[in-house]
């Protein structure tokens, strides 16, 4: 069943139908989206003014201190390290790594895609079945191998995952710039002897750019996730740093001593991640009201 | 007997003919398995180049405090000492012969010791995956169903948090309430049924917020659809519509979404399996990159490559088979 308002959307002006689609773009959850995502993201930058302690000095004299102890308000870890001051610290390391993975990962995918549905032939077949070697190399050893060369860092964790993940963007842009290029203005400016290099960024791009959003922000959320797993597993973040993957990793050892270890890295996790795939779904929905289907792959 | 080969000949004409809507059938399954020989060629080469960057596996062979002789002795055993394309003919020779080498820390063909884990894994993420279709569907059936109902609404966004928790954190919350607080689960291990129900819960945790929402939304596409409302006109009633009519549609969108997110179930058992010490590949993994068995890592990647290719091939050539308007399609 339709609600009854489309039939009257029907008789409104272009203008105020425009502004309607507008103002239901902007849903509940987006607001709560943006809301989080600035409160997340002035974490980042209130981090030196709310931190209490050195995120990385330890003090041996006040190991697996519980939360609510003076000083230490979520706690400490097996070093005596304090955890506020960690989690806080870790929302600028986990959520730059993740951002610049999906910024990279973005990039190439978007770029490759565009290749591919513009050049049929062999480089079109060239970048498909790239995509699918990449998709089912075991990633694991890709970070591992980084690892063992470079050692363990940031540029070489958001690397690995950047380059691990493109073709998540490659498949959902070779599908619709594929569509895009019949389009007639494209034709259009084909005739008129645009290059094609031209074609791709200024016809087809702005028309990829609520899909690549939609993606991006639902990469963003699996970044976080991949990255902390990484860190989990010992290699991810270098040994002590302050990441949630990294906290959480230690708490996995410490159950029974320090159960509140594992507390705040993994609500900022969550949060966090809620927050991206809130973003994501807000602007599936946005665009898909303005009309445009959004293609998840 | 003079008419016999007569016979034989015609008879032989018409089946080539009516082989040939055959061949055109086949066509999807040869372009696969031409895909699965450039995959297994260029992952293959992909890992002779990586993985002697990892570490000389003559030093790995030889131990810590081995001569130099010691050494070149290994490495003349092994070919490791000729030239690389030397090498890497003789890599492709043992693969083609499916001979993956041996452990270099137990001695035993590497494809027996991944092998005689394999059973672990298979295990684990055949229940995780049951333990998720059992639960997605009806629940995405139900939300899908009246998605502005608040009750449904409530448990929307339930799920929609539980996809906010990475699988590993649930584990360790579960660990943490039925082996710490409670004692009532073991949390480490590979035995009876009870070592089986976090590693299952925790793994499907990584799928079941996704299919739920995957079928819910698709569920309640279908049901703004028009043969929903001419089957409503006709007066069906409410569990026929859902089951015979919004459901069956929704269902080959959520069948799409199992076949792509093998792969992400495998990258979540290596998790899970190191989570809870489960002797799977991922464990295994794990541990052989810690002590460079080079041999198990390769047979390893090649294995997960087969299977993640594998799974997505019968996903869609099953499709294939369940919708028509796929077939023209290379």
């Amino acid at each position: 069943m339709r609600p009854p308002f489309v039939s009257f959307q029907k008789q409104f002006s272009v203008a105020q139908a425009t502004a309607l689609s507008a103002r239901r773009s902007l849903t509940g959850e987006m607001v709560l989206a943006i809301v989080l995502a600035l409160a997340l993201t002035s974490f980042v930058f209130l981090a030196p003014l709310l931190t209490t302690h050195d995120p990385m000095q330890g003090n041996l004299m006040a190991r697996f201190k519980p939360p609510g102890t003076e000083n230490h308000w979520l706690g400490t870890d097996e070093l005596g390290r304090d955890i506020w001051s960690r989690t806080l610290a870790g929302f600028k390391w986990s959520l730059s790594a993740a951002f610049m993975a999906s910024v990279i990962a973005m990039s190439v995918g978007t770029a490759l895609g565009l290749i591919a549905a513009q050049r049929a032939g062999i480089i079109r077949t060239l970048i498909r079945q790239s995509v699918d070697i990449v998709l089912s190399f075991p990633g694991l050893i890709v970070a591992i191998c980084v690892i063992t060369l470079w050692g363990q860092g940031f540029w070489q964790l958001v690397l690995t995952l950047g380059l691990l993940s493109w073709p998540v963007f490659t498949r959902v842009v070779y599908a619709e710039a594929l569509s895009l290029l019949e389009r007639d203005y494209v034709s259009a400016a084909t005739l008129m002897g645009v290059p094609r290099t031209a074609i791709l960024l200024r016809h087809v791009l702005p028309g990829l750019r609520a899909s690549l959003m939609v993606v991006m922000a639902f990469h963003f959320a699996d970044m976080l996730i991949a990255e902390s797993a990484l860190s989990f597993l010992g290699i991810g973040a270098p040994l002590g740093e302050p990441t949630w993957g990294n906290m959480l990793a230690a708490s996995r050892d410490k159950l029974i001593q320090a159960p509140w270890m594992m507390l705040a890295p993994a609500c900022a996790i969550v949060l966090a991640v809620v927050t991206a795939n809130l973003a994501g779904d807000g602007l599936a929905r946005a665009s898909r009201q303005q009309g445009k289907e959004v293609v998840i792959a | 007997m003079p008419d016999r080969p007569f016979k034989l000949q015609t008879g032989n004409r018409e089946s080539l003919m009516e082989m040939a809507p055959f061949l055109k059938s086949m066509r999807p399954i040869i372009v696969k398995l031409r895909d699965l020989a450039i995959l297994m060629a260029s992952l293959g080469t992909l890992l002779f180049v990586i993985l002697p960057l990892i570490g000389d596996p003559a030093e790995v062979l030889a131990g810590m405090d081995a001569t130099p002789e010691q050494l070149a002795a290994i490495r003349a055993k092994y070919g490791l000492d000729q030239p690389w394309f030397a090498q890497y003919a003789r890599y492709w020779w043992n693969l083609a012969q499916f001979d993956f080498g041996e452990s270099l820390t137990s001695g035993r063909p590497a494809l027996d010791v991944v092998m005689a884990h394999l059973p672990a894994t298979l295990m684990l993420s055949g229940l995780a995956m049951a333990l998720t279709l059992l639960v997605s569907v009806p629940l995405g059936a139900w939300l899908g169903f009246r998605p502005n109902a608040p009750s449904r609404r409530f448990s929307a966004w339930i799920v929609f948090i539980f996809q906010g928790m990475p699988g590993f954190v649930i584990g360790l919350v579960l660990i943490q309430i039925f082996a710490v607080n409670l004692r009532w689960l073991p949390s480490i291990g590979y035995g009876g049924p009870t070592t089986w129900i976090m590693p299952t819960l925790a793994l499907s945790s990584f799928l079941i917020p996704k299919l739920t929402r995957m079928i819910a939304a698709n569920v309640a596409e279908a049901m703004r659809e028009d043969y929903v409302r001419t089957a409503r006109a006709f007066g069906a009633t409410q569990s026929e519509i859902l089951w015979r009519h919004a459901f069956p549609n929704a269902l080959l969108g959520a069948m799409a979404l199992i076949g792509t997110q093998f792969a992400f179930l495998l990258s979540g058992t290596v998790i899970i399996e190191r989570l809870f010490t489960w002797p799977g590949i991922g464990w295994l993994l794990i541990e052989r990159t810690q002590t460079l068995d080079f041999p198990v890592i390769q047979t390893l990647a090649l294995l997960i490559a087969f299977m993640v290719f594998a799974v997505n091939a019968l996903t869609d050539l099953g499709f294939r088979l369940a919708d028509p308007r796929l077939r023209e399609e290379t």
